[in-house]
Order: C-alpha cells, then sequence, then structure tokens
C-alpha cells in the first residue's frame, strides 16, 4: 500500500522468541489425575478383596503384608474399600463440579453481560440459596425424593451453583467494560459471540480455579450426605465415608482413614496442578515471549 | 558537572547514580552514571518518556526503592552529605522532614479514612513531636498558604470531599509543613485536568519565589518545564542525554532526542499549529538488552558507524550547557536546514469545508438516574426554613450530555475537547451507538441510526468505528493480531479466506506493521504498535467516518507523534471523516478542522479551529487555551485566564450557564438563572455565552494572533501577552 511518507515509521516485526512448552505443573496433574481414574476404573479386577467381605478374625489389623492399609472394624480390607470407593467419590466430585459449573456459568455469564432486573432477581435467589447451610440443602432435595446416587450429584452441584455464579457474573461485569468488547459490538458482533469468544476465554482462568476446589467441597460434602444414609449406601462404600465411619477408631486403629485420606489429598492435588496447568497453558501472555 | 567548584554547596549533588532492577526476564537497567545538581532555590526538571527512570531517581534520592533494586555506585550528596551511607534510621528522619515528595496521583496518595488536617500535621507530630492540636494549628496555616479556601473547616474533611486539585494542594502543603530543603515533584500535574493544572504550577511557581523553595520536578511535558524550571535534564533509557539551562535547551536542544521530543509535539501556536509533526523513528528500547555504543543510536536520523561503536560521555556545547552526542554541533547545522524541508515535504492541511453532511446531532441527551431518596421537604411558611426530614422523594440524576447539537461533513475532522468528566466520551459512545442516547437523534446520512432497525444498524456499524484511548484494554489479550482484523473483515467484508488474509495484510500495512505481525498477541507489542493494531481494526470494516476517543492520549509524546501522522494520512487517503475526542486542545488544534469545546454536557462554543483559538471566545476556551504551557521559551504567555475556584468535587450547577460558579466573567444572577443564548461570532462559529459579543471580541488573545506575522518571526508572539485585540469598543 503506498502512503509510507518519509517520516512514517514502517515497523517489521522483531523476532519474538516462542518457547512454547507444555507446563510441568499440567504434566504431572495430568498423569496425577490420570492414574486416579484407571485405578477406580480397573478397582474390581485389581482390588485384593471382595469389597464387602468380612473377616470377623481380622478386624482392626494394623498394615501388613496382606492387608497393606489394614482393615476396619468389621475385617474388612481398606485398601480394597479405598479403591472400590474411588468410583462413588470421584463421581460425586467430577459430577457435582461438572452439574454446578454447567448450570452456574452460563446463568453467571448471562446475568454478568445482560444486566437490569433479570439479574437483580437471580442474584437475590442466588442469595437465598447461599444462606441455607449446605448440608441442609441436600438433604431438602433428598428427603423429598428417594435417595439414590444421581440425586446426591445433583444435590451437592446445585448446592455450589450460587458460588459460580457469583464468580462468573463479577468476571463478567469488569470484563464487559473493557474497551475489546465495546470493539465488538461495534463492528456488529452478536451478544452470543461477544460472550462466548471475547468474554468467556478471559473469565475462564478464575472459574477454572474455583472449579477444581469445588471437586474437593464436593466429595467431602458428598461424604457428609452418604454419612447421614443419604448418599452412598452400605456395605458399598466412598472416601468420605469411610474417613467417617473411621472416626470413632482413631485412637486404636488410624490407620483406617489413612488410605482413603491420602487418596482424597491426591486427587485433589493432582486436580489443582491439572487446572494451574491449564490456565498456564492456554493463557498467550505465559506460553511465549516477552512481556511488556 | 562536579569539575569546577560551586560556591554556595548545591542542596542536592547527584553523581554516576547507576540503580538496576532484578526481574523475570533478567536485570533491568534502569540508572547509568545520572548526574545532575540542584543549588538552593533552583528547579530542575528531570524530563523523559516513560522507561527513562525518572522516577527511580526521585525513590533513589527518597531511599525508597524497593527489594528488587540494586544501587550499584554514585552518589547523592544532600547538604554534603551522602544520603546512600545513611542509615534507615537517619533516612527515615530525613524523609518529609528536610526532603519531601509529592506523587502523581493525588487520589490514592491520601489515605481516604483520615481528616485531611491530620495527613497534613502528621510530619510535624513525627519529625518535630508536637502535640496534635500545636500541628493542627500549624496544618492550617499551611492549608491556607497552598491557597486553599476555609481552611479551617477543611481540616476536619475527608478527602473524598476535596476535588482532585484541592486534594493535590493538600498534598503540597503536607510536602511543605516542615519547610524541607528540597521537594520532589513526581509529574504533580499529570493527573489533573489542564486548568486545574495551571493553577497548581501558578502555586508552585508563587512557593519557589517566596520562600526559594529548590525543586526536583519530574515531568514528560516540555511545556511545564518552560512554565517553572530552571535548569534541565533529559533522560533517555537511564542515562541523561543532554543537561542545561531551560531557555537554551528548549530554544537551541543539542541531542537528536531532545530535537525529536520537541518536533514530536503538537503546537497550538499559529505557526506549527498544522505543520506536520516529526516523530522519533523507531522504538524505544528494552532495557535488559541495551544497544550498544551511543544508547540512542538506532533511532538516530544521524547515526553513522562511530555512533554503534563508542559509548558517548557528557560533552559540553556552551556554558552550563552539555550534551551526550558527539556529533551534536555537525547534526545541530543540518537540522537547520533540513526541518523546514522535512515538514514542507507534507504541505498542511487546508481545512475542508463542509461539504456533503454525514452525521448530525440534534439536541442529544444521556442522562443516568440515580437511586431514588428520601429528602428534607421544605414547607414553604415564608421567612422560616421549616421543613420535614426524609418526606419528599427525590429522583437525582446525572446529566452526562445536555442537549448537544452537531454536524460532521463528509472528509471533516470535528475535535471535540473538554476536560474529564466532561461527558466527551459519553458523546462519542453515543455516536455509534454503544450507548443508548436518552433523548434526541443521531442521523447518519440523513437517517437516524437511535431508531435503526437491525439491518440498518449492521450497515452503520461497518460504516461508522470507534478508536478507543486504552491501548491495553482496547485488545483482546487472547486473540492474535490477525484474529482481531479478520473479525471486521468477516463481518463486513463478505470477502472469502483468500482474500480476506491478503486484505488483512494490507490494512497492517496501512498502518505502519509488517504483516508478520498478525500473528502477535497483544501483549507483545508496545503501546503504540496496540494503537496501531486498534486503528487497523476499525478501518477493516471499511468505514467513512471513525470516533477517535483520546487515541494518542495514554501514549509517550514520540509515539503520540507517530498515530497522529498516521490517522491524518489515512484520513486524506481513504477520506475518512473523524470525531476527534481529547483532552488535549494542542492535539485537536493540530489534527481538526473545526473544534467544539465541551463543557459539563454541553457544548459552550463551536466554530473552526483557527476562530476557536483566538477571540472572540468563550470564556472557558480562554481558560483552556490560557492554561495550557508553551515549550517555546520565546513565547511568553503572561496572559493568565484562570477559573475562580478549583471546583468542588462533582457539583456542576443545574441551572443558568454549567460555568457560571467557575466563570472569570460571570454577570452574576443572569447566569445563575438562564441558560446562554448561542450566539453567533462569525459564520460558523458559535459561542453559548450570556457576555454580549464584543466583550467576549476584546478578550486577550492567548496566542499570536496572525499566522503570517508568527511566520516571519517566530519569536514575535512574547509581544502577545499585552495584546488587546481592539477594534469594536466595549459598549
Amino acid at each position: 500500500m503506498a502512503g509510507l511518507e518519509a517520516d512514517a515509521v514502517w515497523t517489521p516485526a522483531p523476532p519474538v522468541s516462542r518457547r512454547s512448552r507444555v507446563p510441568a505443573t499440567l504434566i504431572w496433574g495430568a498423569l496425577i489425575v490420570l492414574v486416579v481414574l484407571a485405578l477406580a476404573a480397573a478397582a474390581p479386577w485389581i482390588a485384593p478383596y471382595p469389597y464387602d467381605e468380612m473377616q470377623i478374625m481380622a478386624r482392626l489389623k494394623p498394615p501388613s503384608f496382606a492387608h497393606w492399609f489394614g482393615t476396619d472394624d468389621y475385617g474388612r480390607d481398606v485398601l480394597t474399600r479405598t479403591l472400590i470407593g474411588a468410583r462413588l467419590s470421584l463421581l460425586m466430585g467430577l459430577g457435582a463440579t461438572a452439574f454446578c459449573l454447567a448450570i452456574g456459568v452460563p446463568i453467571g455469564l448471562y446475568t454478568g453481560y445482560r444486566r437490569g432486573r433479570v439479574e437483580e432477581i437471580v442474584m437475590r435467589a442466588m442469595d437465598v440459596l447461599m444462606s441455607f447451610p449446605p448440608i441442609l440443602l441436600g438433604l431438602l432435595v433428598l428427603a423429598v425424593t428417594t435417595p439414590s446416587l444421581w440425586k446426591t450429584v445433583l444435590a451437592v452441584g446445585v448446592v455450589y451453583v450460587p458460588a459460580i455464579v457469583r464468580l462468573t457474573r463479577s468476571v463478567t461485569l469488569e470484563l464487559a467494560q473493557e474497551e475489546f468488547v465495546l470493539a465488538a459490538r461495534a463492528r456488529g458482533d452478536g451478544s452470543a459471540y461477544i460472550v462466548l469468544r471475547e468474554i468467556l476465554p478471559n473469565a475462564w482462568p478464575p472459574i477454572a480455579v474455583e472449579g477444581s476446589l469445588r471437586i474437593t467441597f464436593a466429595i467431602l460434602l458428598g461424604a457428609a450426605l452418604s454419612f447421614l444414609g443419604m448418599g452412598a449406601q452400605p456395605p458399598s462404600s466412598d472416601w468420605g465415608l469411610m474417613i467417617s465411619e473411621a472416626r470413632a477408631f482413631v485412637d486404636r486403629a488410624p490407620w483406617i482413614a489413612l488410605a482413603p485420606g491420602i487418596a482424597m489429598c491426591v486427587t485433589v492435588i493432582g486436580v489443582n496442578l491439572l487446572g494451574d496447568g491449564l490456565r498456564e497453558f492456554l493463557d498467550p501472555r505465559m506460553r511465549s515471549g516477552k512481556g511488556s | 558537572m562536579s569539575t569546577d567548584p560551586p560556591t554556595p554547596p548545591a542542596v542536592l549533588d547527584v553523581a554516576a547514580l547507576t540503580v538496576s532492577y532484578a526481574t523475570r526476564r533478567g536485570r533491568v537497567s534502569a540508572l547509568r552514571e545520572v548526574g545532575f545538581s540542584i543549588q538552593t532555590g533552583e528547579t530542575l526538571a528531570l524530563v523523559g518518556e516513560s522507561g527513562s527512570g525518572k522516577s527511580t531517581v526521585a525513590l533513589a534520592v527518597m531511599g525508597l526503592l524497593g527489594p528488587e533494586a540494586t544501587t550499584h555506585g554514585g552518589t547523592m550528596l544532600f547538604n554534603g552529605q551522602d544520603l546512600r551511607r545513611l542509615t534507615p534510621g537517619q533516612k527515615q528522619a530525613l524523609r518529609g522532614d528536610r526532603i519531601s515528595i509529592v506523587f502523581q496521583d493525588p487520589f490514592t496518595s491520601l489515605n481516604p479514612g483520615l481528616p485531611i488536617g491530620l495527613q497534613v500535621a502528621e510530619p510535624l507530630i513525627f519529625h518535630r513531636a508536637m502535640s496534635e492540636a500545636a500541628a493542627l494549628d500549624k496544618a492550617v496555616e499551611a492549608l491556607a498558604e497552598v491557597g486553599l479556601p476555609h481552611p479551617r473547616e477543611l481540616v476536619r474533611a475527608y478527602p473524598h470531599q476535596l476535588s482532585g486539585g484541592m486534594q493535590q494542594r493538600a498534598l503540597i502543603a503536607t510536602a511543605l509543613i516542615c519547610d524541607p530543603a528540597l521537594v520532589i515533584l513526581d509529574e504533580p500535574t499529570t493527573a489533573l485536568d489542564v486548568t486545574v493544572e495551571a493553577q497548581i504550577l501558578d502555586l508552585l511557581d508563587e512557593l519557589r519565589r517566596r520562600r526559594g523553595l529548590s525543586m526536583l520536578f519530574i515531568t514528560h511535558n516540555l511545556g511545564l518545564v518552560n512554565r517553572i524550571c530552571d535548569t534541565v535534564c533529559v533522560l533517555y533509557a537511564g542515562s541523561v542525554i543532554e543537561y542545561g539551562p531551560t531557555a537554551q535547551v528548549l530554544s537551541a536542544p543539542a541531542h537528536p532526542y531532545t530535537m525529536g521530543l520537541l518536533t514530536s509535539m503538537p503546537r497550538l501556536d499559529p505557526v506549527h499549529r498544522r505543520t506536520r509533526l516529526i516523530p522519533i523513528a523507531g522504538k524505544f528500547p528494552d532495557l535488559t538488552q541495551l544497544p550498544t555504543g551511543c544508547i540512542f543510536h538506532p533511532r538516530c536520523a544521524h547515526a553513522e558507524a562511530a555512533c554503534r561503536e563508542n559509548a558517548q560521555t557528557m560533552a559540553p556545547v556552551a556554558a552550563d550547557h552539555a550534551v551526550r552526542c558527539w556529533k551534536s554541533v555537525a547534526i545541530n547545522a543540518a537540522q537547520e536546514t533540513m526541518a523546514p524541508l522535512q515538514r514542507a515535504a507534507v504541505p498542511p492541511r487546508v481545512s475542508v469545508q463542509q461539504g456533503e453532511l454525514l452525521l448530525e446531532l440534534k439536541g442529544l441527551r444521556k442522562i443516568y438516574p440515580l437511586s431514588t431518596r428520601l429528602t428534607r421537604a421544605r414547607l414553604g411558611i415564608p421567612g422560616t426554613r421549616a421543613s420535614i426530614p426524609w418526606f419528599r422523594l427525590e429522583r437525582p440524576e446525572v446529566r452526562a450530555i445536555d442537549g448537544v447539537s452537531l454536524s460532521i461533513g463528509s472528509g471533516e475532522t470535528l475535535g471535540l475537547v473538554g476536560e474529564s468528566g466532561c461527558g466527551k466520551s459519553t458523546l462519542g459512545r453515543c455516536v455509534v451507538r454503544l450507548l443508548e442516547p436518552s433523548s434526541g437523534s443521531v442521523l447518519f446520512r440523513g437517517r437516524d441510526i437511535s431508531r435503526a432497525d437491525r439491518k440498518q444498524l449492521r450497515t452503520f456499524r461497518g460504516l461508522a468505528q470507534i478508536v478507543f484511548q486504552n491501548p491495553i484494554s482496547s485488545l483482546n489479550p487472547r486473540k492474535t493480531v490477525g484474529a482481531a482484523i479478520d473479525r471486521s473483515l468477516a463481518n463486513f467484508s463478505g470477502l472469502a479466506r483468500e482474500g480476506a488474509l491478503a486484505r488483512r495484510t494490507e490494512i497492517l500495512e496501512q498502518v505502519g506493521l509488517a504483516g508478520n505481525y498478525a500473528d502477535r498477541f497483544p501483549h507483545q507489542l508496545s503501546g503504540g504498535e496496540r494503537q496501531r493494531v486498534g486503528i487497523a481494526r476499525a478501518i477493516a470494516t471499511g468505514p467513512k467516518f471513525i470516533v477517535c476517543d483520546e487515541p494518542v492520549s495514554a501514549l509517550d509524546v514520540s509515539v503520540q507523534a507517530t498515530v497522529l501522522n498516521l490517522l491524518s494520512d489515512l484520513r486524506d487517503q481513504l477520506g475518512l471523516s473523524y470525531l476527534f475526542i481529547s483532552h488535549d486542545l494542542s492535539v485537536v488544534a493540530h489534527i481538526a478542522d473545526r473544534i467544539a469545546v465541551m463543557y459539563a454536557g454541553t457544548i459552550c462554543e463551536e466554530g473552526p479551529t483557527d476562530a476557536v483559538l483566538a477571540p472572540p471566545y468563550h470564556p472557558y476556551t480562554a481558560t483552556l487555551l490560557s492554561a495550557i504551557p508553551s515549550p517555546d521559551p520565546t513565547v511568553a504567555r503572561n496572559v493568565r485566564i484562570r477559573p475562580r475556584i478549583d471546583g468542588v468535587a462533582g457539583k456542576v450547577p443545574m441551572r443558568g450557564c454549567v460555568y457560571h460558579h467557575r466563570c472569570p466573567r460571570t454577570l452574576g444572577k443572569m447566569c445563575e438563572e438562564t441558560p446562554p443564548p448561542i450566539v453567533q461570532a462569525a459564520p460558523g462559529h458559535w459561542i453559548a455565552c450570556h457576555l454580549p459579543l464584543a466583550e467576549l471580541e476584546a478578550m486577550p488573545a492567548v496566542l499570536p494572533i496572525r499566522v503570517s506575522d508568527g511566520l516571519q518571526s517566530p519569536a514575535g508572539g512574547h509581544a502577545s501577552a499585552a495584546v488587546v485585540h481592539s477594534g469594536t469598543a466595549p459598549e
């Protein structure tokens, strides 16, 4: 194109170091989560004992070669029950979190971008939801119908919707004021494009972090519901239930809580690393080149 | 500088100061061998663009450098005592007592939770162990000295009850209360409006004379330097590149960088108003990898092999005037012949006469309702002020735009100038319908776009675009430059993939960026480059009209010149019309064919650029004009027209003329009660003022009047101070 006057500064792009590399946190996180999922999936085949086999003679035995993590008060193998319990716990953690994100993020985006009366109504409704103690809300959902696993997942998911809505909305409110959003409106882009393509990718990092934390909370809340008899039904188990039941023996046989406790820790750490790594990987500012 | 022993010891003598910062990207060399000295009663300007290290100097002298900073060497002698050798306790004893500092942003420098009086008195309580009562008495005196009205009441006020100008005055009072030997002013007026800035400068000037203050004045604005400083020290990428008396440095700059700074500044004076700006080529260097030899050589038009090889040292060019450039004399000689040629290469633009009408605003209003509240209701019993509290329902509102009518012809640039909060950005956004006006209409090619249906609006979006102010927020950090432009093309060009790619490269080149910039993310660009991408995105839809909302305000002066030149070129090549919004009258006067001056949501004056900048003008326009400091030492602006008060935070009169409470020429009752008539001063030149036209014409001219006079002798302007436009005698 003509029109480059003598003084017009025409700038060729200087080289930018493109060290596009996968962050270590992402690799470790993915590895841990994969291993946990694989163990849960393969549990029936790799577990050394049937999960409900009671050995009266081997009650409250400390870890040994036969029982790596000991046995509980019915003489059941703790390792076996932890492996089998992973399935319910992971379902609870991941399922409930997926549910609360699927409901919470769209509501948050809509109210944050559109504002107005709908926003007021939705946010007040969320305030009401938040004012219930989580356990009570979960119980309420389960009490009106017959308990079943998928209802527990939904109940736990509903409890965490307000937190996700509030977070998404506040991030969206801020982003909607940015000039690049105005520029998108000025070039005739519709609300759907703006919300999904301009706002959501920038709103995603804090939501992802919050989501990975919610998995932990969901496992714990699921455990609490199980403990109250609303979630996993004995003799099937989940980690939360196992820890709750182990409470009575914590002075005599602390190993009963150890295996599910470690499992929960590892899962949470894995998910957090994965979330962190993903955020770093997706952010162009962290991926390559120099900042300014 | 320290070779000849100065007779009185300098208040501050900095020599060979070298500071670096540790960052993730490596060691940033912030200051290298910086040296200057300030004598008693002297004001030294430290000038430079962002990244030059000027604030690092202030922090180093104050002993406030963070833990990531390392001082590698040098001395800072304060009254003969090396500040670097002091213990933290000794430094603390000096800070706020013997050396004090005023920061840039008054809004964050004051603690919002403490009354003003306590904050002003604090240094006395701390350093002088005064009782609170005694210190507060002193604070009242100090507030009075810096020109604040009702100091006794102000002592109890909280920061949010004061306007920005009043807050900055309070901070100056705090800095002066212990009678320091040195005051550091770090961009003290940058966050303020230009009329308020002028008042603060008047105050500093007066204080300096009265108290014999020594000041270190840090700024990026050469106009301010000329207004208030005795000596100037120009910093570039952490090095002093020129040092000398203000008048000499500004009238005969010796370093190509200083010359570049001066030629890239848009000037108000009729001689320079329309001439093309000459920016400094290239980019500010990466401070982790400094160029070898002369640090300025990659951007210097006169660079040769020797400049790339040899590091430069400060060498005298005249008495007290030193420069870090071995070619200085030769360049100066060359410059005298070159600059006029360079300017002449692009003839000044001839103002476009308003041709075909493109855009018309009719009685545009934008009103924001505030939340309803219950207030006191007057009973209306004569002679009493009896009232019932909580009785009347009040619906307060903010009139961001209050009845604005303007028009823009095709190919024409209308400049909209006004101070912060006057509604100019709101107006810009209403014009391209990013905001819905409350009433009135926006006609684009005769069609009311505020009532346009979906399809019409879409067509309009392609034809009318907007360029934003903030180079950081205006680009999506997760999208490449190419993606931003592609979307505009996809929406409006109707080109297939191949064609769109070619067009994208073409557009990038039009804004002066190479095609491979398409793969960059915004964080990999400099401020100027981002702004050019913003412009590329706007022109990609194929517009006829662009709202430029403060497009250069966030940029350094040399980059600003590049972007202004680019906008002018695009206007001529593509036949664009602009609504050019800015708070900076010099920038607007440079680019606009016509100017509209906005105050508190209304237009107080509108007309061709040359007419608006000379009498007759609205008292507010006169205030704005006289507030702008000129970097030209030969043009003394003695005409000082200042608003009556600093302006109380957020208060705009609801009746009468919106300017009456600040207007230096108010007529009293009439201005307070009745909205002003709009008077035609000349064809196309309108002024909204109660004052008779003759009286407006008799106002002193702030700028030299006749272009032809100016062209012959630019220095002739200094007489303008006393010029009173005669011809029509006031009745």
